[in-house]
């Protein structure tokens, strides 16, 4: 049997998918109030009701993306030479013949997209709330509302991007949000600093 | 939006100069609305409610200006929804149907399609839009049950004046400028306005906003982020479909 290295704990599979149902559900309803989408609309059984939907599913999103800081915020701040060296070479993804850099637990680009979706999202909770919650300053709304916004179109980027790097484009990368686990063969030619590091290789 | 809406549109017009600040109008508008009066404190002027509320959709503004002539001026405004064509309120709201467009061209409100979500208040150029106790959106709504039906908005049919007129808009405009009112308040603003003003004097002196206009975030809200917000997803999708089939998945042989 094929030795399996552990990548991601079990409350951190479970967090990740609390976290991309709250963050899909907030989508799309967010849509439908930008857009006034009826179809939108009824899916939630009507607007009022979706008003309610995403009003407490952001709050199950933020205390969501909070808890997700111990999974990977430490790892997010780290960057080294090889990290530099992943840009030059955009990570290897637009030429499968560049030669990409020993990575460690996780690429640039990952630890990039935790901070983008870090800020964005504390930014599009805080003014959420201030949306939801106060009343007679106009201008607070206002500026939460056009921060919420902005917030959102950093979500609807770099969402799609995150869904597919981790499945069409890496074959065999969306198992570990699953079971956790990857073969350790593959876990040395993907994640070789990190290996290292374990004392695998 | 506004060739649709400037065909048979039908405004209110008012005009200050012949105002009494008799406050029938209030009342009328009261008593069709069904509105509750409101408890408010002696604050040292006759204009009473203080301000614009969920149980008074119009209030006459008294102002006490100086003057050449006299030791003071006392000066009426009855104030009410502007009705614009380009409405904030109506550009912001996120609930289809809670805020909509008679074929009057006023702009109406459905309690029961109100989120109350409050952007419309903060959108609204004039500070207008106010919310009642259970959340929901209410203001004047240009009587569009009374018009339907071919009767004048409450607080016109009840003024004793003529400072409020109701009618087709391009004709009380036109009739204000022969009569020799110099600035129609509302002509062009926002599209122009479903409640015209008609001056002989600075508009600024009766209290009237400078150059009304949405909230410019919500402009750029509305002409920038919500294309982009379209835009981005569709292209972030194309971009992904296209690096699948340009350059494809990530093979681990290559890699050494």
């Amino acid at each position: 049997m094929t030795e399996m290295v552990r990548k991601s704990s079990g409350d951190e599979i479970l967090n990740h998918w609390v976290l991309a149902a709250s963050c899909i559900l907030l989508i799309i309803s967010g849509y439908g109030f930008l857009f006034q989408t009826e179809a939108i609309g009824s899916l939630f059984g009507g607007f009022n009701t979706m008003k309610t939907v995403h009003n407490w599913v952001g709050v199950v999103f933020i205390l969501s993306l909070l808890y997700s800081m111990r999974h990977y915020f430490t790892d997010a701040l780290e960057y080294d030479e090889d990290d530099r060296q992943w840009f030059k070479v955009a990570g290897g993804y637009l030429s499968h013949k560049v030669k990409v850099p020993p990575m460690g637990k996780y690429n640039p680009g990952q630890k990039l997209y935790y901070l983008a979706i870090l800020g964005a999202g504390i930014a599009i909770a805080l003014s959420g709330f201030a949306i939801w919650l106060v009343q007679g300053n106009q201008t607070l709304i206002l500026i939460s509302h056009l921060v919420h916004n902005v917030a959102f179109c950093i979500f609807i980027i770099a969402v799609p991007v995150h869904i597919y790097l981790s499945t069409l484009a890496n074959p065999g990368t969306f198992q570990i949000m699953v079971n956790g686990t990857l073969p350790l063969e593959v876990a040395k030619k993907r994640y070789p600093k990190w290996m290292k590091a374990a004392g695998k290789m | 939006m506004a060739n649709d809406n400037t065909k048979n549109r039908k405004a209110i017009l008012v005009t200050p100069e012949v105002c009494i600040g008799c406050r029938a109008c209030q009342v009328a508008c009261k008593s069709w609305n069904q509105l509750p009066g409101i408890k408010t404190k002696n604050n040292g002027t006759y204009q009473n409610p203080p301000d614009l509320a969920s149980a008074a959709f119009n209030i006459i503004r008294y102002s006490e200006v100086p003057s050449a002539k006299d030791p003071v001026r006392w000066l009426f405004v009855s104030r009410r929804c502007m009705h614009c064509d380009d409405a904030g309120c109506m550009k912001i709201c996120p609930a289809p149907g809670a805020l909509y467009r008679t074929k009057e061209g006023a702009v109406a409100f459905d309690r029961d399609k109100c989120i109350g979500c409050k952007l419309c208040v903060n959108a609204c150029p004039f500070d207008v839009p106010r919310y009642d106790a259970d959340g929901k959106v209410t203001k004047c709504h240009l009587c569009f049950d009374r018009i339907g039906a071919g009767m004048q908005p409450a607080c016109v049919k009840t003024c004793p004046t003529g400072a409020l007129r109701f009618g087709d808009r391009a004709e009380l405009i036109s009739t204000a400028k022969k009569d020799g009112f110099g600035t129609i308040y509302g002509e062009e603003d926002l599209g122009g306005l479903g409640s015209i003003y008609a001056f002989k004097e600075e508009p600024k002196l009766y209290g009237m906003t400078d150059d009304p206009a949405i909230p410019s975030s919500v402009v750029f809200w509305h002409t920038v982020l919500k294309p982009f917000a379209v835009a981005g997803l569709g292209g972030v999708v194309a971009a992904a479909a296209i690096h699948y089939l340009a350059v494809g998945p990530h093979k681990e042989e290559e890699e050494v």
